[in-house]
């Protein structure tokens, strides 16, 4: 055993909690979407630590199903910017108040 | 016995340096700065899956992550405005309270783990412990029982594309 699993399920909760931060601080959404890539980079972490640490391949599955689904919100998420960008060229997050009361 | 500790520095190693990557992508200032941070947090957590045992998902994270989505991203950065990105203030007003929701969330994940004292699962070691991450392995969890979610996922996948394509490829709207 290379680290216990505690280590490594501490060390994908640190990088879940930076991705949260990213996530809520940050103004441009692409770096927002980043973020949520981090996190989801961290959930992988912690499902390849429970896989080595109860000597099973399926955790190592989930994992690869967490990317597709990380793929998928990729390309969803930066359509929409593009499609954001075009009808308000120059938005931030600050600027997108249409559906504030 | 020295492999074993030349293992466990790299794996420290790695850990503090992709944290140290994911501060950095989170808290710079200018966005094309951040995403080779990212690279680099990418990078780092492949090195801690091939340590762990996960080859075939070491591999994934390279090519898809670093080589694929790292890119889309990077491609609509340039598309956008990226010295008015840079002059507008980075964080918003409310990015302490953003830090304390981070801070908590993995704070509670950390005391969380300390109960995570489970015993590895005893009857399920039918394969050798080598073979485990590789890529015959996996083939055979995702083309048996897993077979169904495989498929769901080209679903998923399908559906992402025709999204992006109808999302970006809108004209400007009609009169």
């Amino acid at each position: 055993m290379i680290a216990p699993v505690g280590v490594v399920l501490g060390l994908s909760a640190v990088l879940f909690g930076i991705g949260v931060f990213g996530f809520l601080a940050r103004r441009n959404i692409i770096l927002m979407l980043v973020s949520v890539e981090l996190m989801l980079n961290a959930v992988n972490v912690s499902l390849v630590g429970f896989s080595a640490h109860m000597e099973d391949t399926r955790g190592q599955v989930l994992a690869l199903f967490v990317i597709a689904v990380a793929a998928a919100e990729a390309g969803v998420g930066l359509g929409l910017v593009i499609a954001l960008n075009r009808n308000k060229p120059g938005a931030g997050v600050g600027d997108l108040t249409d559906l504030k009361w | 016995m020295t492999s074993l500790h030349a293992a466990q520095a790299t794996f420290y190693y790695l850990a503090a340096a992709s944290i140290a990557s994911a501060l950095l992508a989170v808290t710079r200032r200018n966005p094309v700065h951040s995403m080779l941070w990212l690279l680099s947090l990418f990078m780092h957590v492949a090195g801690i899956f091939l340590l762990l045992g996960a080859e075939f998902l070491a591999a994934v994270q390279v090519i898809v992550y670093a080589g694929a989505i790292l890119i889309f991203y990077l491609f609509v950065l340039m598309l956008l405005d990226l010295p008015g990105e840079v002059a507008r203030p980075r964080f918003g007003r409310h990015w302490p309270l953003a830090a304390a929701a981070g801070l908590s969330f993995a704070a509670l994940a950390w005391l969380a783990r300390v109960g995570a004292s489970v015993a590895p699962a005893a009857g399920r070691t039918t394969e050798p412990a080598a073979a485990r991450g590789s890529l015959s392995q996996m083939g055979k969890e995702l083309f048996g029982p897993f077979a169904l979610p495989f498929e769901i996922a080209s679903l998923v996948l399908v559906a992402a594309i025709i999204g992006a394509v109808v999302l970006a490829g809108r004209r400007s709207p009609r009169p």
